[in-house]
């Protein structure tokens, strides 16, 4: 990410010319940032620390009630837990079985295509027609699963209706659905690295795993990073699933940030609470994803 | 990124003109709303053929919406005067998010189906016309709907809204599960202790034997059945709640009910889900449940054994009183011509017929506000074919009318709700259930208590 | 490659890819079932018949509703396409005093949640009157930090040499963008592409709230009207509408996938 520019010599007048050609190209995506980004955000920001009316209007100032009253909040306080707990769930498993599919689709093998496809379906699924399908698999009575349990005479799972599965049970669905999102990355990666690095090794007599872990993986790293920021950001935004599936039950154990921001705000119209949730989140993802870069950056192997 | 030590002199200007931006748009946004109110702009619609065009925002979807649109298709083409569009907005929550923003403007639909628990909230918003009005002026025969329907939508003396899509709870029972554990099928339990007696000799390994909803209209229920009040001010009705008192006796009764079967097993937990409980029962694994009204016929139609219908258990130590209305509502905004109003007045009226609401009741399962669509012929054949229907008609009927039954009016009730489906399912993890409810009870007060404030 | 070691891929291809795509299978199975069967468990349809296919369309004016879906996922994809490609040549090959802080503010713009911002902007599209309009669905995603960040890593890799010869040849900086950047990053592109159709096809929230009527909805919202609450929902019609609205979709992964794969690959280096 690291943009080093040369800087010539050039006089005021060009370079002032560069930031409005610049400007000018950068003016679309400003303002429809400024409009549907920024200014929501900012408008999120000046009511967390207001109670809202009926209409969502602010009404009444409250400083930092808001806030101090979700740090207080056993309901918010089980929301992040769940939250984070839902991303380290999801992120590292998900992208784990993205990379060990894409090693396997990397093979050179007839009919590869075929399986590379068949891996990357679900990337075509959307949220709402995936949550259905799953709402069904997991069903206490009739689900596909219950039925496979039954087979082999394991114990019957309420995989939504019991706190203790419900998050295993949504974050399954959703390493499910972003996997093939994840494969095709990692898959687009894994060609991009050179074959003379392997052949190289082969020579020298190298195992498989031995390839894999000094040659494979650190030359992916650049891939990886890239994957595990975009995973962790959409992992915390998590939305469609929960609305579907669970609807922040059983016991709020899988009531994410993000859903209980659309309950506080859809449902019970608490723009200013919900607002002040939003700000929270947002903060949080600002941490993860500094540190990530902090940490990750160090780790990555560039070409 | 590392090297951005200089912001510059550009990104200031910009972050300036982000908040300058912000900050008009907000200030323009309240404005512009005002003028919006002030104005009064009452543009009709007409077809081609000069009907006056009205939208009416539903929230009905599968076999619900299919009826509907075929009863909206009907008016259209009896008279030549009015055309209804009805428009699906999304779940209750999303159209009454959508109405909030564009209520008492030009962009308002002519009607709005509201769910019960929005009552209060409608009839604070300002920006409906109470049916009643119109129900004075036409001179409506009120007396013909359904008594106990209308007392929910009922406030001051003032009917606010058309009642339409109408349910109540019921008890549906596994008559040959009862046979098989040598109950009679034919005399349910009726009582909480009854129903906790029969749960027990119910469950075997693959089923259990009662379970409800995790959702907080069958707590109401059972609060209500018992005479209970939700909150206090009479319920909401004499004024605004400030306090709920569903943790009182009454709730605790329901709590424990549920509480004494679940600690012995036998208490079948199948979560939020419509559809989720009902498959428990129609694949055995659960022998008795409570039901909306407007599922029964679907249940029965479905279930390969023979299914009982009752009314829903009340404690030992009362009477019964009977059931709260659940469902929806229809609303007639304000600030919108009067031609449309009238549209929407003649629409109202077209669907409280006896036949529109005996075709509505059939094919939905909702009641029928209009107690002589129970005499069309249709009614009766199909109650001959599926007598459990008549159950949850008589249960209804027989309510008694009272603050209890009449349902609480709380403009936070979604929000209320959210906290007893977290008391009810911490219950079934294992907490006290006074705890369990004295936590649902804060909840919901602190929600009474922001909504007074910024009223 | 000795024989057993491809048996052992291929059973390992075959029985992945079974798990991958058995959600999938499962949908389709129960699109052809009655209810009695669907609530029975079975895994396997009696006959395979088009009832559920029937109602579905008969249902909801499903046709319109994929005519609306194309549009504005089409929309979308075109719309993000210029916007972020102009900001990422920007960011790439004009050098100007606070490029760096104005690229960290795009990236930032990822980390907040659309659902939190999304009552702020149903006010906004409800005051530009934009309620049921094509841009009121679309406008809001036009400007994307995701595809500005792909894009601006591919536009890095063209060689700086072709950037001064083309400054020699006197070509303007438009001509250099629309002549050259353009055409040497068409992978990139149609990355882009893909993904912002396939996102813009996918949404569900928004084209309900911005919507009040059948004219410009989306086949998203189709899903949502099959089921319903209170009254029982049938399983099948609802499986029937969610494999018609998938199909769309797969198709375009299957005969883009090469393509795709090869842009994302390049957004994800460096």
């Amino acid at each position: 990410m690291t943009t080093v520019t040369k800087r010539r010599k050039i006089s005021y007048w060009q370079r002032s010319s560069n930031v409005r050609t610049a400007l000018l190209y950068l003016l679309p995506s400003i303002i429809l940032f400024t409009v549907f980004v920024f200014y929501p955000m900012f408008r999120t920001i000046y009511l967390s620390f207001f109670l809202t009316d009926q209409a969502g209007e602010a009404a009444i100032f409250v400083g930092l009630e808001n806030y101090t009253y979700l740090l207080e909040s056993d309901a918010f306080l089980n929301s992040i837990k769940a939250t984070f707990l839902f991303v380290l769930y999801t992120v590292p498993t998900g992208i784990i079985i993205a990379l060990i599919l894409a090693l396997l689709a990397n093979e050179k093998l007839r009919g590869i295509g075929f399986f590379r496809t068949i891996y990357a379906s679900t990337m075509g699924v959307s949220v709402a027609a995936s949550s259905v399908v799953w709402l069904f698999l997991f069903h206490p009575s009739v689900g596909m699963f219950n039925k496979f349990l039954n087979i082999f005479n394991l114990p019957q799972i309420e995989w939504l209706l019991d706190p203790t599965w419900a998050l295993f049970s949504v974050s399954l669905s959703t390493i499910w659905l972003n996997t093939g999102f994840s494969f095709l990355i990692i898959l687009g990666g894994l060609q991009n690295i050179d074959e003379y690095l392997y052949e190289s090794a082969r020579i020298d007599g190298a195992s498989y795993w031995y390839r894999l872990k000094r040659i494979t993986i650190p030359m992916l790293s650049p891939t990886l990073f890239f994957i595990i920021t975009i995973s962790l950001i959409n992992a915390f935004q998590t939305f469609g699933q929960i609305d579907i599936l669970t609807k922040g039950g059983p016991s709020q154990s899988t009531n994410l940030i993000v859903y209980s921001i659309y309950r506080e705000a859809f449902i019970n119209y608490q723009f200013g609470t919900a607002s002040a949730q939003a700000v929270f989140l947002f903060i949080c993802i600002l941490i993860v994803t500094i540190l990530q870069f902090k940490l990750g950056e160090k780790k990555v192997h560039y070409q | 990124m590392r090297k951005s030590s200089k912001f510059g002199f550009l990104a200031l200007l910009l972050l300036s003109l982000f908040a300058l931006v912000a900050c008009t748009n907000s200030d323009s946004s309240s404005s512009e709303k005002d003028g919006n109110e002030g104005e009064t702009e009452k543009e009709v619609v007409t077809t081609e053929e000069g009907k006056t065009v009205i939208s009416f925002w539903h929230a009905m979807s599968g076999a619900g919406q299919t009826s509907l649109d075929a009863i909206v298709a009907d008016f259209n083409a009896s008279q030549d005067k009015y055309e209804v569009q009805a428009e699906f907005q999304g779940s209750y929550e999303e159209s009454l998010t959508k109405l909030r923003s564009v209520g008492g403007t030009k962009d308002a639909p002519a009607i709005t189906q509201v769910f019960e628990v929005g009552t209060k909230y409608m009839i604070d918003s300002g920006f409906i016309e109470p049916i009643q009005n119109f129900i004075d002026k036409d001179k409506y025969d009120l007396s013909q709907l359904e008594e106990n329907i209308l007392n929910y939508y009922t406030v001051d003396d003032q009917l606010y809204s058309m009642p339409f899509n109408s349910s109540t709870p019921v008890m549906l029972y596994n008559k040959d599960a009862f046979k098989a554990a040598g109950l009679d099928p034919e005399k349910a339990p009726e009582t909480f202790s009854e129903v906790i007696d029969a749960a027990a000799k119910l469950k075997t390994d693959d089923m259990k034997g009662f379970s409800m909803l995790t959702y907080g209209w069958f707590f109401e229920e059972l609060v209500a059945t018992q005479g209970g009040l939700y909150v206090n001010e009479e319920n909401g009705r004499a004024g605004d709640a400030t306090e709920a008192t569903f943790n009182g006796p009454e709730g605790l009764n329901a709590f424990n009910f549920l509480d004494t079967m679940n600690k012995a097993g036998t208490f079948g937990n199948f979560g939020t889900n419509w559809d989720d409980i009902r498959a428990a029962f129609q694949s055995g694994k659960v022998a008795m449940y409570m039901d909306s009204s407007a599922g029964v016929k679907g249940i029965i139609d479905n279930a390969p054994f023979e299914v009982g219908a009752a009314y829903i258990p009340y404690a030992d130590e009362v009477k019964r009183n009977g059931v709260v209305i659940g469902g929806a509502s229809l609303w007639m905004s304000k600030g919108i011509a009067e031609a449309e109003q009238e549209a929407a007045w003649e629409f109202m009226k077209y669907l409280t017929t006896p036949e529109i609401q005996a075709r509505w009741h059939l094919e939905t399962g909702y009641f029928a506000i209009n107690p002589s669509a129970y005499e069309e012929q249709n009614v009766k054949d199909a109650w001959e074919v599926t007598p459990q229907l008549k159950v949850t008609v008589d249960q209804l009927q027989s309510t008694e009318p009272s603050i209890a039954t009449q349902g609480a009016l709380i403009s936070v009730f979604p929000e209320s709700r959210q906290q007893i489906v977290t008391a009810l399912e911490n219950l079934y993890q294992g907490m006290d259930a006074q705890e369990a409810l004295d936590a649902a009870a804060e909840g919901t007060n602190r929600a009474i208590e922001i909504a007074n404030k910024t009223k | 490659m000795r024989v057993w070691k491809k048996l052992i891929l291929y059973f390992l291809l075959i029985v992945t890819s079974i798990i991958m795509f058995f959600p999938i299978i499962y949908a389709f199975m129960i699109s052809f079932m009655t209810g009695g069967e669907i609530l029975s468990g079975k895994l396997l349809p009696s006959t395979f018949s088009l009832d559920n296919y029937v109602k579905v369309f008969d249902r909801l004016p499903l046709f319109n509703y994929l005519i609306n879906s194309f549009v504005v996922s089409l929309g979308v994809m075109l719309g993000q396409l210029v916007v972020c490609s102009l900001a990422a040549y920007a960011f790439v090959f004009i050098s100007f005093k606070g490029r760096d802080f104005i690229f960290f503010l795009f990236i930032s713009t990822m980390m907040i949640p659309w659902e939190a911002t999304m009552i702020p902007n149903f006010f906004t599209i409800q005051k530009l009157d934009w309620i049921n309009t094509y841009q009121g669905m679309t406008l809001p995603f036009f400007a994307l930090a995701f595809g500005t960040f792909l894009l601006r890593q591919h536009f890095k890799t063209i060689p700086k040499e072709l950037h001064e010869a083309s400054q020699i040849a006197g070509l303007s900086k438009f001509g250099f963008f629309f002549r050259v950047v353009l055409p040497v990053s068409k992978t990139s592109l149609v990355t882009l592409g893909a993904y912002g159709f396939l996102t813009t096809w996918n949404m569900y929230l928004w084209p309900l709230l911005v919507t009040t009527n059948n004219s410009v909805r989306t086949v998203q919202i189709g899903l949502k009207q099959l089921q319903s609450q209170e009254v029982a929902t049938e399983w099948g019609v609802v499986m029937a509408g969610v494999i018609v609205v998938i199909i769309p979709t797969l198709l375009l992964l299957f005969l883009g996938q090469k393509q795709l794969q090869k842009g994302l690959t390049q957004g994800a280096l460096k």
